[in-house]
């Protein structure tokens, strides 16, 4: 076994993670316009002068509300799978999934009590 | 039929997409995008290897369902993290958080 | 048998976990007794893993994917060890920070269960839901700290964690198309018959696995988190990551390679990666440690080192075949002795910063006078990162030493005793400074040390001290361990 030969994939993914990698990093430099100046980052830049921020006050509990959400809509990704194949699968495969809600139930009973649930 | 090697080039280039993203964006959400991106570059090779090699049992999928799951908390944690940081400091780029090195 | 009574241990600690969380939800004024039920649910789940050790409960359960062997028991029993001390020494700092108590000690529980299950997990898909278990309350640990830093650190911990996961996917995703299984038996199987064939793939599939927990291990190319984690993330935290997380890396990584990659034709090549980054890793985190004034980054630097110490255990491993326990039981002895000497380390320093209120090395300058025993103690557990006799530490390097000497590693053992030479240098620097005589004493004030530090502190040292004297008993423990792997 040659040196070549075992190390070859290593190689090979090496060169072709630089290539890809690298043709990103310098493609962007190369193509991207880059001026630099304080005209170029308002936001209409041949328009009126934007007064005020541009940057909209978002209630810190939407962003909770939004994580809580995306963590909760993820977990049903389990349960799809399951209610597929629901009629051939044996019996305790359901008290395995009533028992994954439970769970869920439980963080959400948590939540609950810790008053994330609240609009305040 | 697709060929497998089309999936497989698909998700080299995005995963070097993703490492691209993670190597040249300073801004925390966008740094967190890059990371979702080359998980979900994992994803498609587990599903391609699942639906080419391994029909009967497509272990494959599961461990992609997996990884969205494992992935989606991680994204949860790191956006509580930066509302945290970003509620400190309000600024979300990662050269500015330089108490600590990048 | 019941598959739940194999993963009782790890249930154990978990149902401990949402105990603690409901009890605060339910009674949140009274939070006097929590970090007690963690406590309590650490002990359990110890009885249980001990119960299923002295029944000679060895089975695998759920289709094969976890398996209750002596190696999976013993690291069990290590890291519900880890769990507890850890529990030990944050109970002081949790109630000065005030909030979210509950949380704090349930995220160290879902953590300690999610060690537990990555030592007996068989399976990628359970590895890797182990190793996510144990890494997220990780993450939102290291960001437990009120300053930005500790945030800081919290956010790099995961950016970087995450990308870590992302690589050892990718390396995992090629093991699986190659070999059509996500079982590591049965990837052994495919392996001893096709290796040859995709042997190049196979080395591509086991650098990037070696990468991925190369992160946690803190393995050189991957270890810029380190320092800035360790500095940043709250001490009994940073404690926790660098022998917790690092020790099940190191067990999953046995467990994979050992178990799965083992035939002769790649774990020769492997074995070399490991030896590179063994001694990369000793050389650049030594040179490192020596130049940083800041204790916790130092250590930091320290454990960098330490994990090529590790790794130069599992290079020997793989290159040794047939006398393949002695250099595993000399990994897993190391585990047992690094985690004893580095938690007393850790809780000494969190002692001490607590005392003096600084990280920086210098302000230790006359310790030994204004506390004695703490200096003492600090200084019984550096001697052992050290190597020095009579201490855990000494036998761990000269078992791992004489199992690289016996695989024909004589360059690797050669880097690594002058690299213990180096690291010598800035251990028993602070060493010195403590008890350096100092005229005027600006830290006179009395020195009290919280009960629950001390305690720990006391056990850990002892520990420390008992292995030193007496290590055969935990090596031949360690050898049985070990005994369940075999190399073809």
């Amino acid at each position: 076994m040659s040196f070549y030969d075992t190390w070859s994939a290593v190689f090979i993914a090496l060169i072709a993670g630089v290539i890809l990698v690298g043709t990103a990093l310098i493609g962007a430099r190369l193509l991207g316009p880059f001026a630099r100046e304080q005209g170029k980052s308002i936001s209409y830049e041949c328009g009126m002068l934007p007064t005020g921020k541009n940057w909209t006050q978002v209630h810190v509990r939407y962003y909770l509300f939004a994580i809580m959400f995306l963590i909760f809509d993820v977990e049903t990704i389990f349960i799809f799978p399951w209610a597929v194949r629901f009629l051939d699968l044996p019996s305790h495969a359901f008290w395995y999934m009533v028992f994954f809600v439970l769970i869920l139930s439980g963080a959400l009973f948590y939540a609950w009590r810790k008053k994330v649930l609240e609009w305040r | 039929m697709i060929p497998l090697e089309n999936y497989l080039v698909l998700s080299g280039i995005l995963f070097s997409l993703g490492v691209y993203g993670v190597l040249s964006r300073r801004n925390a959400v966008l740094v967190l995008m890059s990371v979702e991106l080359m998980l979900n570059a994992v994803s498609i090779n587990f599903i391609a290897f699942s639906a080419y090699l391994d029909v009967t049992q497509i272990t494959g999928v599961i461990f992609a369902i997996f990884v969205v799951a494992v992935a989606a908390a991680e994204i949860g944690l790191a956006l509580a993290i930066v509302l945290r940081i970003f509620r400190n400091r309000s600024s979300i780029n990662i050269d500015e958080a330089a108490e600590l090195k990048w | 048998m019941n598959p739940f009574e194999l993963i009782s241990p790890q249930l154990a600690i978990l149902i401990g976990a949402g105990l603690i969380l409901v009890y605060d939800a339910i009674f949140p004024k009274d939070n006097r007794y929590l970090p007690w039920m963690a406590l309590a649910a650490i002990a359990v789940s110890v009885s249980f893993a001990i119960s299923l050790a002295v029944r000679g409960e060895y089975h695998v359960g759920f289709e094969g994917t976890y398996s209750v062997d002596k190696f999976s028991v013993f690291f069990s029993v290590v890291f519900a060890g880890i769990g507890a001390a850890v529990v030990f020494a944050s109970m002081n700092w949790v109630d000065r920070v005030g909030r979210r108590k509950s949380e704090y000690y349930a995220l160290l529980l879902t953590a300690t269960a999610g060690l537990m299950f990555l030592a007996g997990a068989r399976d990628l898909i359970t590895i890797f839901i182990a190793l996510e278990l144990s890494s997220i309350p990780q993450y939102i640990l290291a960001g437990w700290g009120k300053d930005e830093r500790s945030g800081e650190s919290g956010l790099k911990y995961l950016l970087l964690g995450s990308i870590a996961s992302a690589l050892l996917l990718f390396g995992m995703a090629l093991l699986y198309g190659l070999s059509g299984s996500t079982f590591v038996p049965e990837i052994a199987t495919f392996i001893g018959e096709n290796a040859s064939d995709n042997r190049s793939l196979l080395i591509l599939a086991s650098t990037l696995i070696i990468a991925g927990f190369g992160f946690k291990m803190a393995l050189v190319p991957f270890q810029m988190w380190v320092p800035d984690v360790y500095e940043g993330a709250p001490t009994p935290v940073a404690a926790f990551l660098s022998v917790g997380s690092k020790a099940a890396a190191f067990a999953v990584v046995l467990r994979i390679f050992f178990e799965g990659l083992n035939a002769e034709i790649l774990s020769n090549d492997w074995a070399m990666i490991f030896a590179v980054l063994a001694a990369i890793s000793m050389t650049v985190g030594n040179i490192f440690a020596l130049v940083q004034s800041n204790i916790k980054r130092m250590l930091g630097y320290s454990s960098v080192a330490q994990a090529g110490n590790f790794a130069i255990g599992l290079a020997a491993i793989a290159v040794v075949g047939q006398e393949f326990t002695l250099a595993a039981s000399a990994v897993l002895f190391f585990v047992v002795a690094y985690a004893f000497t580095n938690l007393a380390v850790f809780i000494a320093v969190i002692a001490i910063s607590r005392h003096l209120e600084s990280d920086d090395i210098n302000a230790y300058e006359g310790l030994a006078k204004s506390a004695p025993l703490l200096a003492l103690a600090l200084g019984i557990a550096l001697i052992s990162l050290t190597g020095i006799p009579p201490s855990a530490g000494f036998w761990a390097k000269l078992y791992i030493f004489n199992a690289a000497a016996q695989a024909d590693l004589a360059w690797l053992v050669i880097v690594a005793v002058l690299n213990s030479v180096l690291a010598a240098f800035y251990y028993l620097r602070i060493v010195r400074l403590m008890f350096r005589n100092v005229e005027d004493q600006i830290g006179s004030a009395p020195f009290a040390i919280p009960k629950s530090i001390g305690f720990v502190l006391g056990i850990t040292v002892l520990g420390v001290l008992v292995f030193g004297f007496f290590p055969t008993p935990i090596i031949s423990v360690a050898r049985e361990a070990a005994a369940i792997f075999s190399i073809g």
